[in-house]
């Protein structure tokens, strides 16, 4: 008994590190304390064995994921054949579009060993968000520079290698 | 149900009044004239007990005379409740009628309508506003006649007493009526400008709080306390003048009323003493003096329920005047059977604002072909879907299903021949099987044949939805009452099952283990690891339980217990506590919705008092959230080891010290007996599942089936599934689930046209995948089909496809042509 007197310190939970987690998300992280508890109250954590898709293409799913532990690949099937995109590892965060609207895959994510996820779906998100309205313009805010910050960073890396695929630059036109 | 032709919003509220309520009125007349004469009565009572019994002393007399006037007065009362009653019974009749007919109206109005109304605005007038007229309606006859009578039987009296003091006291209303009224609209508008200010005031003190962070990063303190100063100045003004106006009112009042006997014992008084009026005259005419200010102040509060009533029906009726769009249902003749050819001229569509959706449409399907329409979103799909399906009213053109024009056809015509899956389909409250049989049913008519069982579990297979419906009966508990044979089926699987799934499972599932601790089950159910046999051990009821609590508290687990209680509490609150009481907010917490409120004061409590000094309900509170906490699903909160390690021993112990004082409270786990107190799935698995991920559930799912088949208990849990209420607005289902469920009831309808509107847009690939194959093997050629698509890797199989673009049909054309053509499908689908 006496490790558990009211000295005794209170274990973290599964609540404060999924705070924590967001809080160095770029899509959460811009959010204040208020809302920003009840997504990490309403993550939950899933285990994938290897080899089991975190998403598939072509679905929706409206989950977005942040990956604990364990890595996954990203791949795009086209007729038939599957390409190997990249590597998701532990601390990515994936799908923030996916939670604002409706949209299919264009990539499944499959565990490449036995992978924790953080989970928020699309529904408890928007219910969530329907009692911060306010807080809509900092998610859009979040996703344009988000958007803005990957094609800068492509361009950047871009070679000349890449050839016709340049013509088709601008996401951050959209 | 009485039922009368002339829609609702065409009625005048007075038409309420006698309709269906005609004897009931009559008969409260009746009980009107009983109750006038019972009022009266008593007061020549008073004249003949003073006159006759005391001046000549005769006690018989004053017996008789009293023994009138008691039963008068009892009379009187019983005369007085029934009229309440009859008011009541009339009052609310009437408002079931205006209900049901005001609803019968309004889901019968177009869908613009819809579009520009709040559900609320429906709710309010339903719910709320048609309470008011209401009252009237109970009131109308029986408060005007009744005061009306009254005040002429009683002034009738006084004339016949004495016409001179009759007069001369009744001239004190007609002053009464000119005064009051003055003051009263002069208390009125003191009150208008009080709500007025209150309003101000309210948007002031909510401003200063919002911009609370920009008062205190200025130090403007002092500036904010002057605005606010200035309001509650103005505001102590008007509500002073509104008060001395109210007051002046009541004041006015009271001395008028005082007037009148003044004036009888002044005049009354000086021809008693002269000889020119009895004594007992003069103390009937006090009584009926007093007795006329009632019904005169009952009139003047009727006159007000009118006036409210009257208001508030016509702007209810205003609100809701518009025709509906299309009949509801022949008169002259049966639903037409039509032929599925679909023919679309020169169709155009406008909105109520004038711009055009649709512009020129075009086209022809004969019985049996599909039709894709793809385009970008806005281009015109759905709205044409619709303008088919009678769901738009078109503007021009011609749609002919059949040969028949559609805005010529009833509802009913539509119902019968049509089949619409919306983009985001409706589901109501109610079972499964009530919302899969909805559109049979809708066909059917309350008499109408429905299908068979056998092809309703078709349909669950052909969208997919059989493996959800089996997963809805696996969560059921069963009774031992009603489910004796089936229990015992359950327990000669669950061994077998663990044989051969059990491996398979064992990172899904968590297994009820005697010796280790459940983390997906609560510490009330670790610590009984077992299901309660009587009502005072069930988990609801374990923490007010004399015997368990001092289990608990022999067993170092009480303080513990009520530790964690108000861990989660704070915790709880603190993330919930502005949150709506909806399902989503409270599925993964300790706490139910509606203990919310109780909750707060609880943490509100805890931050200033010890948990020793909680009071009983307080402490019980935090118990028996303590109890509920499942760490493998309340993550607010952890579980020490140590503690856990604990609950393991107090488990062991309860078992034996149960057993022995309370034998047959509980029936503990065990491998032999059906666990009531647990769903199907968990007695099947004996433990439950860790997740809920859509992976995890086809794991389960399959190796589920694969051991019901064997036992042919397949379609008994379906069945048992099919009783699953899916919540409002079908809440407790997946979008998936509810786009399946949409399918498969207009499957199951069967129509000869079919309209889909991205009718599989939340559906996974398999499911969707299902679909398609079932659309192009079974549904092809049988009935036509037009289809809402967007996702363009699904319309190859398709007979035609029409492109739209800004409201027109670019292009039509089966896939092969129009992809050869490379015009606006080649580009949509991005093959340049």
């Amino acid at each position: 008994m006496s490790s558990l007197d009211e000295s005794s310190p209170t274990p973290s939970c599964e609540y404060q590190e999924n705070l924590d987690i967001l809080r160095q998300t770029y899509f959460f992280s811009g959010l204040p304390l208020e809302s920003l508890k009840i997504f990490a109250y309403l993550c939950t954590r899933e285990k994938f064995r290897e080899g089991d898709f975190l998403f598939q293409q072509g679905e929706d799913d409206g989950d977005a994921l942040c990956i604990l532990s364990g890595s996954a690949r990203l791949e795009r099937t086209v007729e038939g054949a599957t390409l190997p995109i990249r590597t998701v590892g532990a601390g990515e965060f994936v799908g923030g579009l996916t939670l604002i609207g409706q949209t299919r895959r264009l990539y499944s994510l499959r565990a490449l060993q036995e992978t924790t996820c953080l989970v928020l779906g699309r529904d408890k998100f928007a219910k969530t968000l329907d009692q911060f309205p306010e807080q809509r313009h900092r998610i859009f805010r979040a996703v344009v520079a988000a958007i803005n910050d990957w094609e800068e960073r492509f361009l950047e890396g871009m070679t000349e290698a890449c050839g016709e695929c340049a013509s088709k630059l601008g996401v951050s036109l959209l | 149900m009485h039922r009368v032709d002339r829609p609702i919003v065409k009625r005048s509220l007075f038409s309420w009044v006698f309709d269906g309520n005609l004897r009931w009125q009559v008969l409260l007349l009746a009980i009107i004239a009983v109750a006038v004469f019972t009022r009266v009565l008593p007061l020549e009572m008073q004249k003949r007990i003073v006159n006759q019994a005391v001046s000549l002393r005769k006690v018989d007399l004053l017996l008789t005379y009293c023994a009138y006037y008691l039963a008068a007065v009892l009379l009187s009362s019983a005369c007085k409740y029934l009229i309440n009653v009859l008011e009541t019974h009339i009052a609310q009749q009437s408002l079931a009628r205006m209900r049901i007919a005001l609803y019968d109206h309004i889901i019968t109005l177009p869908l613009s309508f819809f579009r520009n109304t709040q559900p609320g605005t429906v709710v309010n007038a339903i719910a709320n506003e048609l309470a008011v007229p209401s009252n009237f309606v109970g009131s109308a006859v029986s408060t005007p006649v009744s005061n009306v009578l009254t005040l002429l039987a009683f002034a009738g009296f006084l004339l016949w007493l004495n016409p001179l003091l009759a007069v001369v006291s009744l001239s004190i209303y007609p002053a009464a009526m000119i005064v009051l009224p003055f003051l009263q609209r002069r208390a009125n508008k003191a009150n208008q400008q009080r709500v007025d200010l209150a309003r101000t005031f309210a948007g002031r003190i909510a401003e200063s709080i919002g911009g609370v962070h920009e008062i205190h990063g200025n130090g403007a303190y002092r500036i904010e306390t002057g605005k606010f100063n200035r309001l509650v100045e103005q505001l102590r003004k008007v509500r002073v003048v509104w008060s001395l106006y109210r007051f002046a009112v009541k004041s006015t009042n009271n001395f008028f009323t005082s007037l009148g006997p003044f004036l009888v014992f002044i005049l009354g008084g000086y021809m008693t003493i002269k000889g020119q009026l009895e004594l007992g005259s003069l103390v009937a005419f006090l009584s009926a003096q007093e007795k006329l200010y009632d019904p005169w102040k009952e009139l003047i509060e009727f006159y007000q329920v009118y006036q409210d009533g009257r208001v508030t029906y016509d702007r209810t009726m205003e609100f809701f005047d518009i025709e509906p769009d299309y009949p509801l249902a022949p008169t002259d003749r049966p639903a037409f059977d039509l032929e599925p050819r679909l023919e679309v001229k020169s169709l155009s569509f406008f909105t109520d604002g004038g711009i055009r959706l649709l512009d020129d449409i075009n086209l022809h399907l004969e019985p049996g072909e599909h039709l894709a329409l793809v385009g970008f979103s806005g281009s015109g799909k759905s709205t044409l879907a619709l303008c088919i399906g009678q769901l738009n009213k078109y503007s021009n053109g011609s749609v002919l299903i059949g040969g028949q024009e559609v805005s010529q056809l009833t509802k009913q015509d539509l119902a019968a021949n049509v089949g619409i899956v919306a983009q985001s389909p409706f589901i109501f409250e109610g079972s499964i099987a009530e919302n899969l049989l909805y559109a049979c049913d809708a066909v059917a008519g309350e008499d109408g044949r429905r299908p068979s069982l056998d092809d309703v579990i078709a349909v669950l297979h052909q969208t997919g939805l059989f493996v959800d419906v089996l997963r809805f009966g696996l969560n059921t508990m069963l009774t031992a009452e009603m489910h004796a044979d089936l229990v015992k089926d359950i327990i000669r699987i669950r061994r077998k099952f663990q044989e051969k799934h059990g491996e398979k499972l064992a990172d899904y599932v968590e297994f009820f283990d005697e010796n280790a601790y459940l983390s997906h089950s609560s510490i009330a159910e670790n610590l009984t690891f077992g299901a309660a046999n009587r009502d005072d051990f069930t988990q609801a009821e374990l923490s007010r339980n004399d015997y368990f609590l001092a289990f608990l508290e022999q067993s170092g687990l009480h303080r513990l217990l009520l530790r964690l209680g108000a861990q989660l509490t704070r915790q709880t609150v603190d993330i919930l506590g502005n949150l709506p009481p909806e399902a989503v907010f409270f599925e993964q917490s300790p706490m139910n919705a509606d203990e919310l409120p109780d909750y707060k004061a609880v943490a509100e409590h805890l931050r200033r008092r010890r948990l020793d000094d909680l009071d009983q309900p307080d402490r019980h509170r935090l118990l028996t959230l303590g109890l509920r906490f499942t760490p493998g699903l309340h993550k607010m909160a952890a579980l020490p080891a140590e503690m856990q390690r604990l609950l393991l021993a107090a488990r062991a112990s309860f078992r034996e010290r149960v057993s022995r004082d309370r034998p047959g409270a509980f029936t503990f786990y065990s491998k032999n007996d059906y666990i009531f107190s647990q769903t199907i799935l968990n007695n099947i698995f004996f433990g439950k599942a860790k997740t809920t991920t859509p992976q995890a559930q086809e794991v389960i799912a399959q190796n589920i089936i694969q051991v019901l088949i064997e036992r042919d208990l397949l379609e008994t849990i379906v069945d048992i599934g099919m009783h699953y209420n899916v919540g409002s607005k079908g809440e407790k289902l997946s979008g998936g689930q509810r786009q399946k469920l949409a399918i498969a009831r207009v499957f199951l309808k069967s129509p000869r046209l079919l309209i889909m509107d991205e009718a599989t847009s939340a559906l996974d690939n398999t499911s969707q995948a299902r679909i398609q194959n079932l659309l192009e093997t079974r549904w092809k050629r049988k009935s036509t089909l037009v289809a809402v698509v967007h996702r363009l890797d699904t319309i190859r199989k398709f007979d035609r496809i029409a492109v739209m673009k800004a409201g027109k049909v670019v292009e039509m054309g089966s896939y092969d042509e129009l992809i050869a053509r490379k015009g606006a499908l080649y580009e949509l689908v991005g093959r340049k």
